[in-house]
Formats: C-alpha cells, sequence, structure tokens
C-alpha cells in the first residue's frame, strides 16, 4: 500500500511538472530568429507567433493592412532547417488566396509581395504534414 | 509516515500546479498597474487585439515621403520642448504615437540630432506610463549617433514600439495602445497632408492620403469600444468621425485578378494582378489636411 502510495504521488508531481515541459511550444524565439533573416533592404514591421497547441488549432491568423506600391516579405522559421510543414498564405479582404508559401508541392521558407492593392489582408498559418506544429513568422516592408 | 509523505507531496503538487510563476515584485507591480487601468470596453480583449494589429506602421509613410524625394521639414514635427505639457495618461499614450512617428521620420531621413531629442521625449513619457523598461536608451543613443547604423537603429525601435503594444494588450491597457498608434497615425498624416499641399501634382502622396480611409476606420471602430467608459477616447472618436466624413467622399477601387507566382531563390516570388484606384481630389486632400490639424493641434497642445 505504502509503495503505491508513493509511486502515485512520485507519478502525480512527474505529471504536472512534464506538462509543462513536454510539447511546450516557444513561438516568440523562432519569431526573433526570423526577424534578421528577412532578405536585404526589408525593414522589420511585425513578428508573428505560431503556435498550433499541439494540434488543438488548426490554423493562426493574423492581419495587416498592405499598401500599394509597397513589397512585402513575409518568412517562416520552425524546428530544424525547413519550415516543418508550417505554410503562410495571404488572402485579400474578400478572402482571396493571393499568395503561398506552398508551391507545386515544396514548402518554402518566405514569400515576397510586391502589393498592387491597398487593403486589409489575412496572413494565415496552417499545418501541413508539421509534427511540432510551432514557429515563428516576421513580416518586413520595402518600398 | 507515508502520509506524511503524501501530504508533503500533495502540497508539492498544489503548489506546482497553481503557482502563477509569477515572482513577487512582478506581481505587486502588475497589481500597481491596476490603478492606471481604465473601466474598460464590454468588448471581447482578443477582438480589440485583432484590430489593433492591422493597423500599420508610420514608418512605411516616412520611407515614401523620402523615396519621393521630400526634403528633411523639421517645423513638421510636434517638438520635444512640450513634452512638459503632457500630464495626463490620455495626453502621454496620444503624444508617445506623436513622437514615435516623429522618431522614425528623423531616422528615416538619418537627422540624428533631432532623432536624439525624440527618443528622450519618448522615454520620458514612457516612464511615465510605466513602460520604460521597453527602451534600452544606451543602445538606441548609441545606434542613432552614427548614421551607419540605421537599419539597425529602426529594427529596434520597431521591436520596443512593438513590445509596448504587446505589453500593454496583455496587461489589459489596450486602451492606451489605442491611444499610442491613433497619435502615430495623426502624425504621420499630418506630416503626408502638409507635404501633398505643397506638391500638390504629386499623385502617389494624394493616393496615400486616400489610402488612409482603410486605417481611420479601424481607428474609429478602436475608439468606438471605449467611448461609453472613458470621455477624453469618446471625445477623440468625436473628432475622428468628423475626419472620417470627410474620408467617406474618397472611392477606393478594388478590382480583384488572380496573382501568379514563381520561386526565386527558395522564395515565393508573388505578382499581384489585383488593383486598386483611389478616387480623390485636391479638394478633398485640402479638406482633410485642416481636419487632421484640428485633430493634432487638440493632441499636441
Amino acid at each position: 500500500m505504502k509503495k503505491i502510495i508513493l509511486l502515485f504521488s512520485f507519478l502525480s508531481v512527474a505529471g504536472v511538472t512534464s506538462s509543462k515541459l513536454i510539447g511546450q511550444c516557444d513561438p516568440e524565439n523562432f519569431s526573433n530568429t526570423c526577424i534578421p533573416k528577412l532578405s536585404t533592404g526589408f525593414n522589420f514591421l511585425k513578428s508573428y507567433k505560431i503556435d498550433g497547441e499541439g494540434g488543438a488549432k488548426e490554423k493562426v491568423e493574423y492581419s495587416y493592412v498592405f499598401t500599394k506600391g509597397t513589397q512585402y516579405m513575409i518568412n517562416i522559421c520552425a524546428t530544424g532547417t525547413a519550415t516543418d510543414g508550417i505554410v503562410v498564405s495571404l488572402f485579400d479582404s474578400g478572402r482571396n488566396k493571393v499568395a503561398s508559401s506552398k508551391f507545386n508541392g515544396q514548402f518554402l521558407g518566405a514569400i515576397a509581395y510586391p502589393c498592387n492593392a491597398t487593403g486589409i489582408y489575412y496572413i494565415q498559418y496552417t499545418f501541413d504534414g508539421s509534427t511540432a506544429k510551432c514557429g515563428g513568422s516576421a513580416l518586413g516592408f520595402k518600398r | 509516515m507515508a502520509m506524511r509523505i503524501l501530504l508533503v507531496v500533495f502540497v508539492a503538487v498544489i503548489l506546482v500546479a497553481c503557482g502563477s510563476g509569477k515572482k513577487p515584485d512582478e506581481k505587486a507591480f502588475l497589481e500597481s498597474l491596476d490603478s492606471a487601468k481604465n473601466l474598460g470596453p464590454t468588448i471581447d480583449q482578443e477582438v480589440i487585439n485583432s484590430v489593433l494589429q492591422q493597423i500599420p506602421s508610420p514608418l512605411e509613410i516616412s520611407v515614401l515621403l523620402k523615396e519621393s524625394g521630400t526634403k528633411y521639414d523639421q517645423a513638421l514635427l510636434n517638438s520635444p520642448d512640450n513634452l512638459s505639457t503632457y500630464n495626463s495618461n490620455y495626453k502621454k499614450a496620444l503624444n508617445l504615437g506623436i513622437y514615435g512617428t516623429d522618431l522614425g521620420y528623423t531616422n528615416i531621413f538619418e537627422q540624428n540630432q533631432d532623432g536624439i531629442k525624440y527618443l528622450a521625449a519618448i522615454k520620458s513619457l514612457a516612464d511615465g506610463l510605466n513602460i520604460g523598461q521597453f527602451f534600452d536608451i544606451e543602445t538606441i543613443g548609441r545606434l542613432v549617433s552614427n548614421s551607419k547604423n540605421l537599419d539597425s537603429l529602426l529594427l529596434i525601435t520597431t521591436q520596443n514600439f512593438n513590445s509596448i503594444n504587446a505589453y500593454l494588450q496583455n496587461q489589459g491597457r489596450a486602451n492606451l495602445s489605442v491611444l499610442l498608434l491613433s497619435g502615430g497615425w495623426v502624425e504621420a498624416m499630418h506630416i503626408t497632408c502638409q507635404v501633398a499641399t505643397k506638391d500638390s501634382k504629386n499623385k502617389q502622396l494624394r493616393e496615400t492620403i486616400g489610402e488612409q480611409k482603410i486605417i481611420l476606420e479601424q481607428i474609429v471602430l478602436l475608439l468606438s469600444f471605449y467611448k461609453d467608459s472613458d470621455e477624453n477616447m469618446a471625445s477623440l472618436l468625436k473628432d475622428m468621425d468628423t475626419l472620417k466624413g470627410a474620408f467617406d467622399k474618397i472611392n477606393i477601387i478594388y478590382t480583384y485578378k488572380e496573382s501568379t507566382m514563381q520561386v526565386i531563390d527558395g522564395v515565393a516570388v508573388i505578382k499581384d494582378n489585383s488593383t486598386t484606384t483611389i478616387q480623390i481630389t485636391e479638394e478633398d486632400v485640402a479638406n482633410i489636411k485642416a481636419l487632421t490639424n484640428t485633430i493634432r493641434n487638440k493632441i499636441i497642445g
């Protein structure tokens, strides 16, 4: 009986503490990594956290007003060298898809978008075979 | 003995499970901020945050002004000497936004000496709002003193303002974030309108003013969330609504056409085939300029 109680107590402590560590996503770290990776000439605007909460979220979405005549770049940083299946897609205010970082089955690390129409755009991150469902992203601009 | 061990373990589990992870000092500091909170809007905080993040950086306009060949004009900016007159949180937050835009403008035009003055004013206002910890004045000061550091300077100042906005939103003080962004936008509008009036044939500047209709609609929406809980913000909303009336005359015609893309050096490079046409007259610009000036004078005065 004593052993069972001790085992139960140990598992309780281990369970609570490990739940804080296992599967913990640190998107801020990834987005900070992404900022210096914006191509030369782009000025940093925003960093975005991509946390799929271990699969609880299918997508993470932000929005921003893009201006005609300005070129924007959005990149992705995740565990490992590639994007870990994270795809960034851009939608206009009418929810028409105008850009995606997945092209012909290839996962690309960034999109460059020379905006020709001012308006609110939706920056959507989805997970396509992603293992960690965790990453970061940066938005930059140049004229 | 077993019961004693169980009790100790149980207490440990409860402490780990319920602990906020905040140190006592941090907790005390956060509690002290409660006095700066207003009653707050009834709308969900997440809705406010999602609208706030849409507002573009005034830096984009400063870059546009420089690239259109405009010369630096210090007279267009709010003097840092006005700092001492900003005593309420409302005025501090609005003018933090105004000075933020002015700092971006001086940075883009590489006017380092003016930049240092704005930096000091920003630090002072930020300290007054308990958000001064986000400005590493020594690092920024060092960057300002050397024009070769422009990229780093722009990066660090943008990061500082982003951190401030994120912090205010997390602390339930998004009202100050709304004011900060509103002030920054008003100043960018003021500078653009002044320049556009002097260079009336510059179609791009005129269109830039017209495009601000989209952003003003978001600012008006944000202010409307606070109209019943904050009389200063209600008053600002009234002025912004009047300005919105002038913008309502401007037509933005959007034509969607599917974009195309190609891969260059591992980057998806998009060709945007959609267009917007901005219909704005010189009279509209003059009207918007006058109304913006009135609002700005109330803010900086």
